[in-house]
């Protein structure tokens, strides 16, 4: 009982995020709306028994993602949306979109019901302590290549980030001169 | 649940991995090292072979067929193209040492990061578990797409490197989506399990729309129509060792795990609807894809004017003649005849990898700084005043065209014949235009030959200095022409050849443990 109302609430909440993102002309507060819809997600995969990865969207999604579409929407200091007019017939494009995307979430729900497997039999697949020992365990292997990607994703951006010797308008003069 | 970890199984990527942290470490205490680091980087990929043999020949019994709870393997698909990385990355940094003193890249940065890439395509052969091999494609794009972007002030490098990166994530994702949709239909990340578990999908529509995006990824990788739209500005934009490094290693690692994920993974089984349907539909899919892709790659390589787009377009359509090999893999009636079309498809990737790193060596030499000169003028009447270089250069383009005598010939015979004998009407057809698109590419192929000799020079000329280095690479990479195409009877014999852990205990199914979260807490 108490499940489903706590369920509702968190659902309204996200429809209503999720309503307002769509239609506020400031983007700065879309995304602000956006971390609403993150943080009620967040909650609805608690009442369904996955903390972790309730907690994993709190971090990554709510946390990471969206600090960065703030400072990029903050550091481009965009002005209030205008309505676009050269952007009409996407629309109906988007309409179009949204219905498959409501089909398909229809026919999952639909394929779920029809499945024999009960969803109770893996019901302690989402826990924390039972990811934490597949990682160290079975998925050693991938956990220590994740270690090698990260470690070559930090040279690299080094590589790429690092001022120059020569700046770029010293380069270019050089270039006149020759 | 036990890791079932052994160390030996993944011995040459542990090697490379190792260093690949030492010569960025080395690089950082002794700076201005840049030929220490370079020698430094070949000897770890020379060691690195050497685990690699010990695997094939030697190990015997020691090292079992798959472990990491079957995530890794060593079979000849692993080893045939895991010999032909160590090979494309040693060249490349011979290669590229003239070019970081030219363009002064920071030595230690690069190097390690294309010893790295190396892990990422061993990997990518080595794993036969969706997990690894995602994994090991992403550590080996990453690299690429800094490494195309490593010429900060080129305004071209900058397109290359972000187009790469943008287009190359949107198809990881489409990759990992498909991954997990397939994993969604049969409840296992882990290849031979799947291969087992089509015949009875939970859901076969998922195993369908999992297979698809996975062919868009992979397809992405290896650069086939219509999936090759950055090819070209990436190529030509990425600093030119880079691209030779793009064409040759990357697309052969794709080629790797793309045929163990559909050859060896979604098999066809008789009897079985969906695993007739699922196989129908991607022979189909990829007969399709590999005739657009040949057809395209030469016709638009005909009317190109810069050499390193030429050699983009010719890429593409090596990836097409390639294709023709997989699809002939996916038919093949029994194990033996797999193997050997596997073996030849590994040949085909090393023959075209040393013909093209070499044209790449002399684009290179040639370029000069900024690349500057790329284009087909600039090539006018070098033929006589360069001839070393303008004669090795001209091998290379009659191999990848075709000529007899050389590594592109043999291998191209190696990949369509076994095509061409399965009799199914589909691979005739695919054989007969690949000979058609073969006549076709003889255009743009010859016409570099015929700018370099036979055209007047204009502009002045002065012959370059070949250093060392790449006097190396250009020797090694005619030897290697001739050889594998006069004598590649050993090499093909040697790619065949399964492992000796993998012919002892072939006979004895080996049921791979499931991976299943919930099991690991009993």
């Amino acid at each position: 009982m108490i499940t489903t109302l706590l369920f509702f609430l968190f659902a309204g909440f996200a429809i209503a995020c999720a309503g307002l993102m769509v239609y506020h002309k400031n983007p700065l507060y879309s995304a602000i709306s956006l971390i609403g819809v993150f943080i009620a997600l967040a909650c609805i995969y608690m009442l369904l028994a996955a903390p972790f990865i309730a907690a994993v969207q709190v971090l990554v999604y709510a946390g990471a993602i969206m600090v960065l579409v703030i400072f990029v929407i903050m550091l481009l200091n965009l002005e209030e949306d205008k309505p676009l007019t050269r952007l009409r017939h996407l629309y109906l494009i988007g309409s179009i979109l949204g219905l498959v995307l409501l089909a398909q979430t229809l026919f999952i729900f639909y394929a779920v019901k029809k499945s024999p497997q009960s969803a109770q039999e893996q019901a302690d697949a989402g826990l924390t302590l039972n990811i934490g020992r597949a990682m160290f365990t079975e998925y050693l292997l991938p956990v220590e290549i994740a270690g090698v990607l990260l470690l070559m994703a930090i040279v690299g951006a080094m590589v790429l980030s690092r001022r120059l010797k020569e700046t770029r308008l010293d380069i270019a003069q050089k270039e006149k001169r020759r | 649940m036990n890791p079932d970890a052994n160390l030996a199984i993944i011995l040459p990527e542990i090697v490379v991995a190792v260093f690949g942290t030492i010569v960025m470490l080395y690089d950082c205490f002794v700076p201005n090292s840049r030929k220490t680091t370079a020698a430094v980087s070949i000897f770890g990929l020379l060691l690195a072979a050497i685990a690699l043999f010990w695997l094939w020949l030697f190990a015997g019994q020691s090292v079992p067929v798959s472990a990491w709870n079957g995530m890794i393997v060593t079979d000849s698909l692993r080893l045939s193209f895991s010999i032909s990385f160590l090979i494309i990355t040693a060249v490349t940094i011979l290669v590229s040492a003239v070019w970081v003193e030219r363009e002064d890249v920071p030595a230690g940065e690069y190097y390690s990061l294309l010893l790295f890439a190396t892990v990422g395509m061993l990997l990518m052969a080595s794993g036969n578990d969706l997990v690894i091999i995602f994994l090991g494609l992403e550590t080996l794009s990453l690299s690429t797409y800094v490494m195309a972007g490593l010429r900060k002030t080129d305004l071209r490098s900058n397109e290359a490197a972000m187009k790469y990166f943008i287009l190359g994530s949107f198809a990881s994702a489409f990759l990992l989506y498909g991954m997990a949709l397939v994993y969604g239909a049969t409840g296992s990340t882990n290849i031979s399990e799947i291969a087992i578990k089509v015949a009875n999908a939970n859901f076969p529509a998922l195993l369908l729309i999992g297979g698809a995006m996975m062919l868009v990824g992979f397809g992405f990788k290896i650069a086939c129509v219509p999936f090759h739209i950055w090819t070209p500005d990436v190529y030509e934009g990425a600093p030119t060792p880079i691209t030779g490094f793009m064409a040759a290693g990357p697309k052969a690692a794709a080629f790797a795990s793309f045929m163990r994920v559909f050859v060896l993974g979604f098999p066809l089984i008789n009897g079985v609807q969906v695993s007739a349907f699922l196989h129908d539909s991607w022979i189909t899919a990829l007969s399709i894809m590999a005739i657009l892709t040949m057809t395209f790659g030469n016709v638009a390589a005909i009317v190109q004017n810069n050499v390193k787009r030429m050699l983009a377009y010719s890429s593409i359509a090596h990836a097409g003649y390639a294709m023709v090999g997989f699809v002939a893999a996916g038919m093949a009636k029994t194990a033996d005849k797999r193997e050997e079309i596997i073996a030849a498809v590994a040949f085909y990737m090393l023959a075209y990898a040393i013909t093209n790193l070499g044209a790449f060596a002399i684009v290179t030499l040639i370029a000069e700084k900024n690349d500057r000169r790329t284009e087909f003028d600039d090539y006018n009447g070098i033929g006589f005043r360069s001839p070393l270089l303008s004669f090795s250069l001209s091998i290379f383009m009659l191999s990848l065209l075709g000529l007899p005598l050389t590594a592109g010939f043999i291998s191209k015979v190696l990949v369509f014949q076994p095509a061409f004998e399965a009799g199914s009407p589909l691979l005739v057809f695919l054989v007969v235009v690949a000979v058609v698109n073969t006549a076709i590419s003889a255009y743009y192929y010859l016409r570099l030959i015929v700018v370099m000799f036979f055209r007047e020079r204009v502009t002045e000329w002065e012959n370059p200095k070949i250093p060392y280095s790449l006097a190396t690479v250009l020797v090694f990479a005619v030897l290697g022409v001739f050889y594998l195409g006069i004598f590649s009877d050993g090499v093909i014999r040697l790619f065949k050849s399964s492992p000796s852990a993998f012919q002892l205990r072939v006979s004895e199914p080996s049921v791979q443990p499931s991976i299943d979260m919930t099991k690991a807490e009993r």
